[in-house]
């Protein structure tokens, strides 16, 4: 009862309200910016925290963690340019759907999917939060290089095309990630000699890239054609259609909070993953990729999931779950604090504190996501012939600030024309990102394995978790292949009767 | 009036799977056998083949090359779907395009030279000439925006952009 007090204390002060609000308002507004990421404006933003109270600084920078992670499909939505990496699985539908005239449809969707995996995943944080940091901490880098092996896999299943190509782009990707130095001996790795590519290729260049230039670049080799507004303004989300999605929504959100409470994964994959399960389970899986609602949802409830999550390790055994908790560990530190097991028995009361700063950050991310919808939105009624000049302008510049060097704009368009030769061959970017995301932690871990094992191989199956990782790695190969094959004889038995119909 | 000679002959089911079949293979062969072995460099003593930096890229390389065979073949055998026929599309004008390559031409090599702003405006002003922008005022946004754009960048977020060689 005297925590209680203390913890209304600490919560209900005006700051706190404020730095919430400013906080998702500044998220939204830069994850919404191509080329500018959450994780650049909360690193931006920690110098300015320096003189807040501690609870209200660590609420600025989540708040801006979780408008971030909506803002970025506001954009990916509108003109297919995530705002964010973990937001590049929501254009798969998101896009083609504002295409169709559903912008404000596919913006709700994203938006509702968004606050429910929020809620969701703050709610595993506060009751869950030390058993899922349990699990988690048995996992070493064995397990961990099981877990990225299944994450691969998942890529067979996200190629909607040709299995072929999905496996080649992601190979691609694999190979690109490894350019610079290695980590282990030091030895540079296809860096021809480049003092640029030494630190390997910065990820925003290539996320840009392959995402925005190509459009740009297809819109301006394409046939002028008049201008289509695009129906921003349209029919928003049914209520039915929301309930369909709910299954979707409550899985996502699940799998994002299981894969935040790993540290080391990320709102990426969780989004790739939430999406490719959806997908699986979905009675219109036909659809994806081309303007499925459910899609959207699933994409923005894993990527949302993760957000709570990715506390969890760092408030109870203060390991960061991804860069962004890296840096609020940071603003922890500044403030005299240390995340841990110790922090939940000094410092209950602040934890509580910003556990319910937490859980209103959801209600400020539903207010200021339904103003961002209603005004983000009149981008997609813009012309493509004034609004791509200025993207091109936001892209070269983001990429630019990211070492403030003209190298990564000049990377930033040839990872475009590499986008737009995808784009035309057919072979899909997103396993192509996912390849480039986790290549290098499939590689660290192997290693770090091998040096555990002393070389020894049977370290990869050293206990239950690595076989669970296994029979799902296994099984997840199987069924693609399977669904490969099943699908070829469906087409071929279909154009089989079509030739003896008539 | 017919010939056996079509019947000989390979019809090709579809042919931008071939093509990037070919290249993927050129490419995988080229990183197998030139990139790898001159590119990266091997520590002399290695505990295990798998800890040297040569040995996922070469997996990779091979893995590459495996499947851009298949492709070929996927391509020599295997209908397109009606998917992949959205690929084709009616082209513009070359003068729109190579506007749109002289705007990004002017980003690469004049943003540290002449800066920021006036390569923004400058690129923008190209672009909007290319489409071409009928709406007069619409121009006005080509000096507006790399203004306030570098301005929020440089002065509120604190990222640092180069600026015109003539301010200080």
């Amino acid at each position: 009862m005297e925590n209680f007090s203390e913890v209304i204390e600490i919560f209900f002060s005006l700051d706190n309200f404020l730095a919430i609000a400013i906080g998702v308002v500044i998220g939204v507004v830069i994850g919404s910016i191509p080329g500018l990421t959450a994780t650049m404006a909360v690193a931006l933003a920690l110098p300015f925290t320096f003189s807040m109270q501690p609870v209200a600084a660590i609420l600025l920078l989540v708040g801006i963690y979780k408008g971030g992670m909506y803002g970025g499909s506001i954009t990916a939505i509108l003109i297919r340019t995530p705002g964010s990496p973990a937001s590049a699985c929501t254009l798969l539908d998101g896009y083609p759907m504002a295409q169709q005239g559903h912008a404000k449809k596919a913006l709700k969707t994203a938006l509702y999917s968004s606050v429910i995996a929020d809620f969701i995943s703050n709610i595993a944080l506060i009751f869950f939060a030390a058993y899922l940091a349990k699990i988690a901490l048995n996992f070493g880098a064995p397990e961990f290089f099981w877990l990225i092996c299944f994450s691969l896999t998942i890529i067979i299943s996200l190629a909607s095309g040709s299995m072929i190509k999905g496996l080649m782009a992601a190979l691609l990707g694999i190979l690109l990630s490894m350019v610079g130095l290695d980590d282990v001996f030091g030895s540079q790795r296809l860096t021809f000699g480049s003092y640029n590519l030494m630190d390997s290729i910065s990820f925003i260049p290539l996320l840009i890239g392959l995402f925005a230039i190509p459009e740009i670049i297809e819109f301006y080799r394409k046939k002028a054609i008049p201008h289509i507004k695009a129906k921003a303004s349209g029919a928003g989300l049914a209520f039915s259609e929301l309930k369909r999605c709910m299954k979707s929504i409550v899985r996502g959100s699940l799998i994002g909070v299981i894969i935040g409470a790993i540290p080391g994964t990320g709102a990426t994959a969780a989004a790739f993953i939430s999406y490719s399960d959806a997908r699986r389970r979905s009675p219109n899986k036909a659809n994806f990729g081309k303007g499925e609602v459910e899609g959207v949802a699933a994409a923005e409830a894993g990527n949302n999931g993760v957000a709570g999550a990715t506390m969890i390790p760092l408030l109870s055994l203060g390991i960061p779950g991804d860069v962004i908790t890296a840096i609020i560990l940071g603003a922890f530190m500044i403030h005299g604090l240390t995340p841990g097991p110790l922090m939940f028995q000094e410092n209950l009361s602040l934890i509580y504190a910003l556990f319910m700063g937490i859980m209103f950050s959801s209600v400020v991310l539903l207010v200021v996501g339904n103003v961002a919808i209603k005004y983000f939105s009149l981008i997609a009624d813009i012309p493509k012939s004034i609004l791509f000049p200025i993207v091109l302008m936001f892209c070269v510049y983001g990429a630019y600030a990211v070492n403030n060097d003209t190298f990564d704009v000049g990377l930033m368009l040839a990872f475009g024309v590499l986008g737009y030769v995808f784009n035309r061959a057919a072979i899909p970017a997103a396993p192509f990102l996912i390849g480039f995301i986790l290549g290098p932690m499939f590689e660290d871990n192997l290693r770090r394995s091998l040096l555990i094992g002393s070389n020894d191989l049977s370290i990869f199956v050293r206990g239950p978790i690595t076989w669970f990782f296994i029979v799902l790695t296994v099984g997840s190969i199987l069924l693609a292949i399977y669904r490969y094959l099943s699908t070829r004889r469906e087409l071929r038995a279909g154009t089989g009767t079509g030739d003896e119909a008539p | 009036m017919t010939t056996s000679e079509p019947k000989r002959r390979v019809k090709v089911k579809d042919a931008s799977d071939v093509i990037a079949g070919v290249v993927l293979f050129g490419f995988s062969v080229v990183l197998i056998f030139y990139l790898v072995p001159n590119y990266i460099n091997e520590p002399p003593i290695l505990q295990s083949p798998m800890m040297s930096p040569q040995w996922l890229p070469r997996i990779v390389g091979w893995l590459i090359l495996v499947f851009s065979i298949l492709l070929i073949l996927q391509g020599l055998l295997v209908e397109g779907s009606n998917e992949e026929d959205e690929r084709t599309i009616e082209k513009g004008s070359p003068r729109r395009f190579g506007l749109m390559v002289v705007a990004l031409a002017i980003y690469v090599t004049l943003f540290e030279v002449m800066g920021a702003v006036f390569c923004g405006i400058l690129a923008t002003l190209i672009l909007f000439v290319a489409h071409p922008v009928r709406t007069w005022w619409v121009y006005s946004l080509a000096f507006v925006f790399p203004i306030v754009v570098t301005f929020l960048f440089v002065e509120v977020m604190n990222v640092p952009l180069p600026m015109m060689p003539f301010w200080f």
